[in-house]
């Protein structure tokens, strides 16, 4: 073992100790003096899970479920086409592949990059408080509010496979005459496209449960029913609603799963 | 490439659709976008926040307001490590399982019924918990624990569990197999083949993980304290409704504060991690 890996070795266990001193802290900032645990929480918890079975499965709640599921579903994905909109000019210039001086092309780059970073560290619930806030409760407020966080991590993440593009093919591409713009449309983004789509499409899933807890600012969907039925202690709709939403999240990741698949071959 | 468009089709088919839906069906605001009133609406709002219109100094300048929320913030940090810890630690002993080439005796051993019966139910628990946002589940869990930061921290690592349970099993799915079966030729157990060539493999990619997560985790911290009553969130919710603007400006920048502070300290140790290798 050579002199730098034993010091690695020694900072690790260093960093290791440090770790377990922060999580020792973090246990300290809990309050144990007062009960952890509800009067009745023991109770109320064994009523929750007993009432898996079964959930409500009356027909006119199974019909308020899928209603429900549908608003959540419309919010996701008008979410994502505007992180989409958004996100992809964002990301071309923030890989500095925009044609004109490189000076100029990769100042706006930095420029981008923190706008991008900016709109991405504040989560789509926070931002849609502030934006309520703002411009008063409607559909589009919310939903772009949705959009922003979504656009900075789909810009990020755009702006990296432009970049890792071979060069190959673009190197031709300059060779036999193609101005820069050409090269950006012909060669730049028709190669990225694939892992772009499985990208994006993998995010859907995501965008499905930001769209329900956007209940909380009062927007309807499954976060807004599952509200409703905690509040009246219903806890066989709040599984019937649960189940929809795992249903629906696993048919959107299969979805995305079999995209990235054909993409890949 | 030919599933890969037809999904792309159905997907814009489905992007008019939701649009339709939700600029006829629901209260869009489309009109106010334009409105002259909407405007100057937001307009008084980002003039509160800053606390130029009102005789009072803005909380942000004043150093007492900062150390009174700091301690928010600082209780918004221990959730956040709180849930990691938790997530790691309820991770850690289920990935292994959760994998389909350790389950069904693909790197040696008989496939054995348990080993396909743990597979399905970790997985399934996967899928349960990671398919549920944190915020429903701190809607769930602050019937059964008191308010405070530590169902605010469970209710992240419940769901993170799946995340990260799902990642690091998939991770295991694709580990080279050499190792294992070198161990295995000379004679290891099945138990000593995990614990000496899939774990240490393994853990790199697990814990890269959950400090990615942890960057995640920072920034769903205030969202669940809207509910769970712990650190930034709760304060965020008060200073909102008794509208105290200036306070919430505060709160915004100990938020960010804390968001970036995460970020650096998540790429560093993610470079200590996997370095070396």
């Amino acid at each position: 073992m050579g002199r730098r890996e034993l010091r690695l070795l020694e900072s690790r266990r260093l960093l290791t100790l440090l770790l377990a001193g922060v999580f020792l802290w973090s246990l300290s900032s809990v309050d144990w003096k007062g009960p952890l645990i509800h009067t009745g929480g023991v109770g109320a918890f064994w009523n929750f899970l007993s009432s898996l079975f079964p959930p409500d499965l009356s027909p006119g709640f199974l019909r308020l479920a899928l209603t429900a599921s549908w608003q959540t579903l419309a919010y996701a994905v008008a979410g994502i086409t505007l992180a989409v909109l958004i996100g992809f000019p964002l990301g071309v210039v923030a890989s500095g592949s925009v044609p004109g001086s490189p000076r100029t092309g990769l100042g706006l780059a930095v420029a981008v990059r923190f706008i991008l970073a900016a709109m991405r560290s504040i989560h789509e619930l926070v931002w849609a408080v502030l934006f309520v806030a703002a411009f008063g409760l409607s559909s589009l407020t919310v939903i772009l509010a949705l959009a922003l966080p979504y656009a900075g991590i789909l810009g990020r993440i755009y702006s990296e496979l432009f970049s890792q593009v071979p060069e190959e093919p673009l190197r031709s591409l300059r060779a036999s005459g193609a101005s820069p713009l050409r090269v950006l449309l012909y060669g730049r983004l028709p190669m990225a496209l694939p892992d772009l789509l499985g990208y994006t499409f993998y995010r859907l899933e995501c965008a499905i449960r930001s769209a329900a807890i956007m209940s909380f600012v009062g927007i309807r969907g499954l976060g807004f029913e599952i509200q409703l039925s905690l509040n009246d202690l219903l806890f066989g709709q709040v599984w019937t609603l649960l189940l929809f939403m795992v249903g629906m999240v696993v048919v959107v990741d299969l979805w995305s799963t079999r995209v990235r698949r054909s993409l890949v071959s | 490439m030919t599933f890969a468009r037809a999904s792309l089709y159905a997907f814009v088919v489905l992007a008019v659709v939701s649009w339709g839906y939700i600029l006829l069906a629901t209260d869009s605001g489309a009109s106010d976008v334009v409105s002259v009133k909407t405007w100057s609406n937001a307009g008084n709002f980002v003039r509160q926040l800053s606390g130029v219109d009102s005789p009072a100094r803005p909380a942000y300048l004043e150093a007492d307001r900062w150390l009174a929320t700091g301690r928010l913030a600082l209780n918004t940090l221990a959730m956040s490590v709180l849930a990691i810890v938790l997530t790691g630690l309820a991770v850690l002993p289920t990935f292994l399982p959760g994998a389909r080439n350790i389950s069904n005796g693909a790197l040696g051993g008989a496939p054995s019924r348990s080993g396909a019966f743990l597979y399905h139910a970790v997985r399934l628990a996967f899928t349960l918990t990671r398919a549920v946002p944190e915020l429903v589940w701190a809607m769930v869990i602050i019937f059964f624990l008191s308010p405070g930061i530590l169902p605010g921290a469970v209710a992240l690592a419940v769901h993170n569990y799946g995340v990260v349970g799902r990642l690091s099993a998939e991770v295991v799915e694709n580990l080279e197999p050499g190792p294992a079966r070198a161990l295995r030729a000379a004679g290891a157990s099945n138990l000593q083949m995990l614990l000496y060539s899939m774990f240490p493999q393994a853990l790199p990619h697990f814990l890269t993980y959950l400090l990615y997560r942890w960057e995640v985790i920072i920034r769903t911290t205030v969202v669940v304290g809207f509910v769970s009553a712990g650190g930034l969130g709760r304060e965020f919710r008060l200073s909102l409704s008794f509208f105290h603007y200036t306070d919430l400006a505060l709160l915004i920048m100990w938020y960010l504060i804390l968001v970036v502070a995460v970020d650096l300290l998540s790429a560093w140790l993610r470079r200590v991690v996997t370095r070396g290798r």
